[in-house]
This record gives structure tokens, C-alpha cells and sequence, in this order.
């Protein structure tokens, strides 16, 4: 009996905790989905900052109007008998009332997406009243872009800011490029492993709050100005020994560099004196004590990934053969010039082509060599090609002004075409002379991967799944060293003859 | 033994709330997938249902016209190859255009050459706008069912590219639509962007005079 009666026991016990667990996870679900957090909001003026706590009505943007009025120091009268509200401006008047979403603006009325509401005696108004209507009265406008926390006022112009961040080997560098010069003050607190940038100067427009970036030195990366300051913050581990922060291209792009515990105090020397180029290549090259020549940064882009196989022969995978050869070129290439290589892509991860340039571009590298594997309908054709951009694909496409960020993508490439000529016209000589049957022809076509890289940049499209025996070569670890050994022996001497073209 | 067997009332019920509950969770996760899945689902972009009695492409008046429709070919030179085929010479130019596209889908005679397009692939819509851009809808298996390789991709571009500005010299570029939207590339390599014609990769002699053959004609 007593054997019964604990099991009895135990099994209520159970019971109980099992439903409370499951009443605490539907009440969680519940409450999320009635209320959204309250966010922050932020409204630049030129000389102020206004923060306020926005409330999320109907799934509708809501901001204090009171708080506004009051820092904007316009006259007001606020009617609460007759639920009506009215702002004093300059020349003009404005007048809401509550539930309604028609504003009059000196007695023109004016139709918002959303009534005002007034709760819990606050008025509360839409985003676009701050375009619509207190741009009226004010006398300047409101800049704001959906999904984001930041109004910008008037002549209040915003420095965009996109950061990237790359694993070096034995650093990580951050980049940040910036629309305007910024000051960025480099603020450690090591005790909560924890580095602060701030970013003085002007209003930051961040193109993402945050970077999905995560390695065995940095943790994670995100901005914050909801204190009105902006500031990048970023968790680091215990193995950064240094933080440097470098800047070039006059304040318009900082280099943040987290460093490991074991890098040698020559290379950091190196990195010091070579303030424009990144530490790690320069940190490859005092190890391997290799001649400096044009090439210190190579990216590598293994074709494809994710969900997009490329080109598929039964089991053989495009995305699968470009990652491999894509690390053997890197192996090759290291112990061939010393340089530092970065590949796109670790893993079986899918990009989009502008990510792709987008690493080659945010690492400064000297050249992009774009991977892939070849399909021809035609069984019996050899398949491969290099490719470079094809100059003026497009008719007609309108020069884009001034100040932009990055290149537009349809410009990017014009800067190196003749120099992705030269690189081609070298990789065809080796690649044609070490595997004869192959036939490598230099090709033009308008290629995304291609476009946007501001570098010397080349596709290497290397046999045809659609043959067999081609598979089975290409994934013969023997002919994919080969292959490597071929690429960066031509990469090696690109460099050389560039460097010898152009002086450093 | 028998009473041991016998569970008690209160753990029944225990055991019974358990089930419901279980039941409860199990529905609410199928419900989450199911969403996850809609989600996914609503990316692709459905074929137009209302397929309207499709009008013919010529009137039996139309005069016939002589065409080249690319295709890639067996040369190791060059990606693509011309092919001589006969389309009538309709009012309007989208019908013209349409005529070829459908030459190029049907794929071609001489069986040297292989087809550019593949399987499953519907024209849904053509149009051209007045600076000479057509804008050219093809169904999702264009992307989905392409085998990939970069010329080959190249190949399937400017085949239709190509086939359309080299005959109709009114057309100055085109844009590929899949499947009633934009995309970035159709197998990840040549960008969708309005191209014009590009003859290098062809076996026919480019410039002026050809252009303005079909014309002619």
C-alpha cells in the first residue's frame, strides 16, 4: 500500500508541475502577443535630441505628442472638454481631435492613416503626423524610414553607417563605413569584456542594428543611441588580448581589430606601422617573411551554397566542389605568397551575390576569384571559361549622383576592368599551359558576383558536370591540388606584374 | 496484483488532463509549422489562374517573316547559335515578339543545337514599354528547373536576349521576369537587369546592315 501511495504521491506531483509549466508557457505566448514592448524612439533636431517611449496601438506607431510640442517650445492649448487639441505655429494653426484622423491645418483638413487617440489623458499621435502635419506648423520636416527607431529633423543629415566584420585568423576586424567623417572613440571596459565605440560627431542612420557575427573573439555586435549618444557595442571574449581601431580614408572608415592572445608582438608592430593595410596580412607577412608585393588581401568565393546547389551531376554538388577547391586555393595560396585569403563562405551557407563582393570589398582585398563548376547541355563539351564583367551590358543607365555610400553596383566594376583583364589573360596562361585538353577562353557577361566587387575581380568556371568522366576528375583530390596550385601560381604572378605596373 | 493494476480515479484523471494538454501543445506547434511552411510557401509566386482564351499571336492575313532564334550550340567558340525559323508578321509588336519566344520555348530543329529554356517553362506575359525595354514573364521553372553552370546560364539570358532584339530592332533591352517578379539571377550568375544584345557570343556577324534585314524582309 505504502509502495502505491508514493507513487500516487509522485505522480500528482508531476501532474502539478507539468500544468503549471504549461499554464507559465501559454501565459508567456499570451501576454507577447497582446502587447508589444514599448520601444524607444528617437527624434534628432539640430541642436537637441528628443527620446521618447512609443506605444504600440493596433499595430500602429504611436509617439507622445505632448513631450514633442513641449521641446519644440510651440504654444499650445489643449481643450480636454472638448477632446480637442491645437498648436500655434508661426502662420499657421493646427488642430486635432481625438479619435478622429483628420488634422486641420489652418483650416485645411488633412487625412492621416490613423486617428489621433488620446489615453490615459495623453495624446498620443501617429508617425505620419510628424510628416503630414507638424512639418506644417514647425516649419521643417521629418525624415523617418519605416522599421526604424530615429526621426531625423530639418537639416539634421544623418552619417550611414553599414559595419561588416570578418574573422582574420588570429584577429577579427569590424569595419565600419561611414556617409561623412565620424570621430569614433574606443571605449574598454575589460572587466564586463565589453568595448564601447562611440561615434561623435553627427546622427548615425545605421543600416542594421545589429551584426549577425559571432566568433571565437567577439560575441556580438550591435548600436545603440537610445541614450541619444550613438554607440557601437561590442562583447568580445577572454582571448582578445588588444582592441585597435584605425582609421583611413579620412574618418570615413574604421577598422576595429580584435587581436588574440597569440599574436606576436612583431606583427602587431607591423600592423602599427602599416596602418592602412589589415593586421592579419600584415601579421602573415612578417611570419612567413615573404616579399611584400601588390596582393596582401585575396578573397575567394566558393560559388553557391545553402539551398542553391549550382549545378548538380547525381551526388556531385557545385556548391560542394567550389567550397573544397575554394580551401585548397587558400592553402596554396598561403604558402605560395603568405598572403592573407578570405573566402566568402566557410560552410554550406547560402549568399546573395552583392554579400559575396560585399566581403571582398569590406576587406579591402587586392583580388576576387569567384569559384565555380560548369553545366553544358552538351555532354562532350569541355565547359570552362573565365569570366570577367562585361563592360556596358546595360543601355542607358543613368550616372548616379554624387556621395553615395558604396557603389552602385552596375559602377563597381568599371574601376578594375582593365586590371581583371590583366588577371584573366594570367590565370588563362597557366591554367591552359597545366592542363592541356581544357580549354579556359576569357568570357564577358554581366555577372552578379562580378558587378559590385570595386576590385580586380575574375570567375573561374572550371569543367561540366553534365560529362562524367569531368566529375570524376574534379573530385579527384589529386587534380583539385593541381588545380589550386595552378590558380594561385597565376594569382602570384598577377601580383608581381601589378605590383611591378604601379607604384606602391 | 489486480489492485495494483487498477489505476486511481484522480491519476485517470491526471492522465487525462496530460492527454488533453498534450493535445493541445501538439496542435498549437502543427499550427506554427503550418504557418512557417504558408510562409515559405508564399515566396513562390503562383501562376496567374485566370488564364485568359488565349488570342491568337497572328491574324491568317499576316505576311510570314523571317527570323534567327538563338540556341546554344556545339561550337566551342561561341555560346550561342543561330537558327532560321518563320513567324508572321503581326500588328503588334508584343505578338511578334511572343511568336519568337514561343519558337525559342518549342526548342530547336536541327538537333545540333539544344534547347536554352527549360522543361515545364510557360511564356505568361510580354510587354514592351515605349523606350524599347519588354519586359518578358516567364513561369518559375526558367529558375527552379535551370541546371546551373555559368555560360549555360548565359546562354539561356541571351538566347532570349538575343532572339528578340536581333529581329525586332524596335526592342532595345529586356528584362526576364520569373514568374510574374523580379530575380536577382536565374541560377546565380547573370544578372536580370534590362540587357541589350550581345552577338559576340554568337555565330553571326554582328552590326547595322543585319539589323535591319528583317526589316526588310
Amino acid at each position: 500500500v505504502s509502495i502505491q501511495l508514493d507513487y500516487v504521491l509522485a505522480m500528482k506531483r508531476v501532474v502539478t508541475v507539468l500544468f503549471v509549466t504549461i499554464l507559465a508557457v501559454a501565459g508567456f505566448f499570451y501576454t507577447q502577443s497582446i502587447s508589444a514592448a514599448d520601444t524607444d524612439f528617437l527624434i534628432y533636431f539640430e541642436n537637441s535630441t528628443l527620446a521618447l517611449k512609443s506605444q504600440t496601438i493596433e499595430r500602429t506607431t504611436y509617439l507622445p505628442l505632448l513631450e514633442i510640442i513641449r521641446h519644440l517650445g510651440l504654444p499650445y492649448t489643449d481643450a480636454t472638454n472638448v477632446m480637442t487639441f491645437s498648436i500655434q505655429g508661426q502662420n499657421s494653426r493646427l488642430a486635432l481631435t481625438t479619435g478622429s484622423a483628420f488634422i486641420s491645418v489652418s483650416d485645411q483638413p488633412i487625412l492621416l492613416q490613423n486617428p489621433i487617440r488620446r489615453d490615459n489623458d495623453q495624446w498620443l499621435v501617429p508617425l505620419d503626423f510628424l510628416s503630414q502635419g507638424l512639418s506644417k506648423v514647425a516649419g521643417f520636416e521629418f525624415r523617418y524610414k519605416p522599421g526604424n527607431h530615429r526621426i531625423f529633423a530639418g537639416k539634421v543629415t544623418p552619417a550611414e553607417l553599414a559595419m561588416n566584420a570578418q574573422s582574420l585568423g588570429p584577429t577579427t576586424r569590424l569595419t565600419l563605413r561611414l556617409g561623412s567623417a565620424i570621430d569614433v572613440e574606443l571605449d574598454k571596459d575589460a572587466g564586463q569584456r565589453r568595448a564601447v565605440l562611440m561615434l561623435r560627431g553627427k546622427p548615425i542612420d545605421p543600416a542594421r542594428e545589429r551584426l549577425d557575427y559571432k566568433d571565437s573573439l567577439v560575441q556580438s555586435i550591435s548600436f545603440d543611441d537610445s541614450g541619444g549618444q550613438p554607440r557601437l557595442v561590442v562583447a568580445y571574449t577572454d582571448d582578445v588580448r588588444d582592441i585597435r581601431v584605425t582609421a583611413a580614408e579620412e574618418n570615413r572608415v574604421y577598422f576595429v581589430d580584435f587581436i588574440h592572445d597569440a599574436v606576436s608582438e612583431a606583427s602587431l608592430a607591423a600592423t602599427a606601422a602599416s596602418t592602412s593595410q589589415p593586421a592579419a596580412a600584415a601579421a602573415a607577412a612578417a611570419r612567413s617573411n615573404v616579399r611584400p608585393n601588390g596582393l596582401r588581401v585575396i578573397v575567394i568565393d566558393a560559388g553557391h551554397g545553402g539551398i542553391d546547389n549550382g549545378a548538380t551531376n547525381s551526388s556531385t554538388l557545385e556548391k560542394d566542389l567550389t567550397l573544397i577547391l575554394a580551401r585548397r586555393l587558400r592553402a596554396a595560396l598561403q604558402s605560395r605568397m603568405g598572403a592573407t585569403v578570405i573566402l566568402t563562405r566557410e560552410s554550406d551557407v547560402k549568399m546573395t551575390s552583392e554579400a559575396r563582393a560585399a566581403v571582398a570589398n569590406n576587406n579591402q582585398a587586392g583580388l576576387f576569384i569567384s569559384l565555380h563548376i560548369g553545366y553544358s547541355p552538351n555532354k562532350a563539351a569541355p565547359g570552362s571559361s573565365i569570366y570577367i564583367m562585361k563592360p556596358n551590358f546595360t543601355g542607358g543607365t543613368p550616372e548616379p549622383a554624387g556621395g553615395r555610400l558604396f557603389f552602385p553596383w552596375y559602377m563597381a566594376y568599371r574601376m578594375s576592368l582593365q586590371t581583371s583583364q590583366a588577371a584573366a589573360a594570367q590565370l588563362q596562361r597557366n591554367l591552359n599551359q597545366a592542363l592541356p585538353g581544357w580549354k579556359f577562353p576569357i568570357r564577358t557577361g554581366p555577372i552578379g558576383v562580378l558587378a559590385s566587387s570595386t576590385m580586380p575581380a575574375v570567375a573561374i568556371e572550371i569543367g561540366n558536370l553534365n560529362n562524367d568522366v569531368a566529375v570524376k576528375t574534379l573530385s579527384d583530390a589529386e587534380f583539385q591540388t593541381k588545380l589550386a596550385s595552378t590558380i594561385a601560381a597565376g594569382i602570384e604572378q598577377f601580383a608581381v606584374s601589378s605590383a611591378g605596373g604601379r607604384p606602391q | 496484483m489486480t489492485a495494483r493494476r487498477r489505476i486511481p480515479r484522480h491519476i485517470k484523471i491526471g492522465l487525462i488532463t496530460l492527454g488533453i494538454l498534450f493535445a493541445i501543445t501538439l496542435g498549437m506547434f502543427v499550427d506554427v509549422v503550418g504557418h512557417i511552411q504558408s510562409m515559405v510557401g508564399d515566396k513562390e509566386v503562383e501562376e496567374n489562374p485566370f488564364t485568359p482564351a488565349a488570342a491568337p499571336l497572328h491574324s491568317p492575313t499576316d505576311p510570314p517573316m523571317q527570323v534567327k532564334v538563338f540556341f546554344p550550340g556545339t561550337q566551342e567558340d561561341v555560346i550561342l547559335s543561330a537558327e532560321d525559323q518563320t513567324i508572321y508578321r503581326s500588328a503588334e509588336l508584343a505578338n511578334r515578339a511572343r511568336q519568337i519566344l514561343v519558337k525559342l520555348l518549342e526548342g530547336p530543329k536541327n538537333p545540333e543545337l539544344h534547347p536554352s529554356i527549360p522543361k515545364d517553362t510557360k511564356l505568361q506575359e510580354v510587354f514592351i514599354d515605349d523606350v524599347g525595354t519588354a519586359y518578358v514573364d516567364f513561369s518559375n521553372p526558367i529558375s527552379a528547373n535551370h541546371p546551373g553552370g555559368l555560360q549555360n546560364e548565359q546562354a539561356t539570358v541571351y538566347s532570349i536576349v538575343n532572339s528578340l532584339t536581333y529581329n525586332l530592332p524596335e526592342i532595345r533591352l529586356v528584362k526576364i521576369l520569373v514568374g510574374g517578379a523580379e530575380s536577382e539571377t536565374l541560377a546565380g550568375h547573370c544578372l536580370l537587369i534590362p540587357l541589350e544584345m550581345d552577338l559576340s557570343i554568337t555565330d553571326i556577324a554582328p552590326p547595322q546592315q543585319e539589323q535591319v534585314k528583317p526589316h526588310a524582309n
